[in-house]
């Protein structure tokens, strides 16, 4: 996998850590539906396998996520991105990054990447088309030299996905 | 029972809950009750609210009035139901009977039984209270506008963060960040220059008052794990002092522009930098190590502006300074003590009376 846009990345804090450890913990008794964790040994990054919900135009397709956190995390948000191949959905670029304001402005340390996964989910689930955005090569141009999708301006003008 | 009987038992409601109480028909009856929870008014108590609508059909007493949850804060689903359910069963008991008052007693009382805080904080994700009981290390509490509580310790790092995110946002002019400020304070039109921010749980706003009372109390706390005997000592004299008390007016000043810019530690390490820079009227308390301290200060004094502008950016903090190796290096440490609780008591009040105005 060479998709991981690696930002500068310091080790995570002892309050990080404290606190990826519950949410790991948390995540193995419960996890949201439609998510698996892929185990490894990293607590700074995360691979999740997503489902599409039955009845939707993901039903059945598997995607990964990619979920990295910062050294401040919950302070800071995790930059979570698809591992390309990426759904085909408005908001998501073909590199894998996600439009997605929860992700960067509206971001709150009261969210987990348990409520991130179900609010992706449901992004997927709204869509009434798979197309990709419509300024995707732009966009996916400029991030060339593996930039995080943290350091996009983003601009959320649509939320009816 | 008669129409009177109704509309007598109606007034004795308004009577006893008055402006908690908001009717919105008196016969058949049907009003909002607005309950909170019987701590004897000390608001920092509180961690539960509700309104509660209570709405009879014509066929009041005889068939129970319905009642419902309107709005709560702090109760989760389980604890709603609970409430609705049992004063619901309360009304099936005493059907053809007046029951109004008895039904509101009744929610008031359950909803105090009720009264704190559960589950996990928002930031950490470990419980308010720990599993082995009361824990002094990790105190928790509540935002006044909507009853989410968090360790103290998480949403003063959270608080902080914040503002130095801010700060460095608007000096790099980040414009996204920068309309986001703005929308905020428009939606807050009366609150003047308060600094404001969001709950993490719900973003509904809540003022930086709300929480100073925390800073304050982590401080405290901090240091007097540092050094808890010495301050008790001479902690009473320097109340007396008037020169003290202005000092720590000064002190109050800096340290809330400190929490505004999220730089809550850095002036308290420079605090001897500047030696003669202003010499206060000594103490009496401390008069003897004062005239050594300023004696030595004089024979510097002549450098002294100097360094200071070189150094300083405000004149306060500087005079600050000033004072503070006037005061001699060792004791500065201690004092940070009374400094930083003093600024409880108005924030207490701040808290009564903001209770007051939720009526």
């Amino acid at each position: 996998m060479t998709s991981s846009p690696s930002p500068s990345r310091k080790a995570l804090s002892k309050i990080a850590c404290n606190r990826l450890q519950k949410e790991l913990s948390e995540w193995q008794v419960n996890p949201p539906t439609g998510f698996k964790h892929k185990v490894t040994d990293n607590l700074q990054k995360w691979i999740i396998e997503v489902t599409g919900a039955p009845g939707t135009l993901y039903a059945n397709e598997t995607y990964n996520l990619q979920v990295e956190f910062p050294q401040h995390y919950p302070m800071e948000s995790p930059q979570v991105i698809f591992v390309p191949p990426a759904p085909l959905h408005p908001h998501i670029y073909s590199n894998g990054h996600i439009c997605l304001d929860i992700l960067y402005d509206s971001w709150s340390p009261a969210m987990t990447v348990s409520s991130v996964c179900i609010s992706i989910l449901s992004m997927l689930s709204s869509s009434p088309e798979k197309q990709r955005p419509t300024d995707n090569d732009r966009y996916v141009k400029n991030c060339k030299n593996g930039r995080s999708p943290k350091e996009t301006r983003w601009w959320f003008h649509d939320d009816k996905v | 029972m008669t129409e009177e009987e109704v509309a007598m038992e109606m007034e004795a409601v308004e009577a006893v809950y008055g402006e908690d109480c908001v009717i919105l028909d008196s016969n058949p009856p049907h009003l909002h009750l607005h309950i909170k929870p019987r701590t004897a008014e000390i608001s920092s108590q509180q961690f539960v609210e509700a309104v509660v609508r209570i709405q009879a059909s014509s066929k009041y007493p005889d068939e129970p009035p319905r009642i419902s949850l309107i709005e709560s804060k702090g109760l989760d689903d389980q604890r709603q139901k609970h409430l609705i359910g049992i004063v619901q069963e309360k009304a099936s008991q005493l059907s053809s009977s007046l029951m109004l008052v008895e039904l509101c007693e009744e929610a008031a009382e359950r909803l105090t039984i009720m009264n704190h805080p559960d589950g996990d904080c928002p930031l950490c994700l470990y419980p308010l209270f720990p599993e082995d009981g009361w824990s002094k290390e990790m105190p928790f509490m509540k935002l006044m506008s909507c009853f989410h509580c968090f360790h103290c310790e998480c949403i003063i790092r959270w608080w902080n963060w914040l503002h130095t995110q801010k700060d460095t946002d608007s000096k790099s002019g980040d414009t996204l960040h920068m309309r986001r400020g703005t929308s905020t304070h428009e939606g807050n039109s009366g609150s003047g220059g308060q600094s404001l921010g969001n709950c993490p749980v719900c973003r509904k706003v809540f003022h930086a008052s709300d929480i100073e009372h925390v800073l304050d109390l982590v401080g405290a706390q901090s240091s007097q794990k540092d050094s808890g005997l010495i301050q008790g000592e001479d902690e009473d004299p320097l109340l007396q002092s008037d020169s003290e008390n202005v000092r720590r007016e000064r002190f109050e000043a800096i340290l809330k522009t400190q929490e505004e810019k999220g730089g809550l530690v850095q002036p308290k390490k420079n605090i001897s930098v500047v030696p003669g820079m202003y010499l206060p009227p000594p103490a009496p308390v401390t008069a003897s190590s004062n005239e050594e301290e300023a004696g030595h200060s004089r024979e510097q004094g002549e450098e002294a502006p100097k360094e200071a502008e070189s150094e300083t950016n405000s004149s306060s903090s500087t005079n600050h300074r000033g004072r503070g190796r006037g005061r001699g290096r060792g004791q500065n440490v201690n004092r940070r003590k009374p400094n930083s609780q003093d600024p409880r008591k108005p924030t207490r009040q701040w808290v009564q009376r903001a209770r007051e105005d939720d009526k």
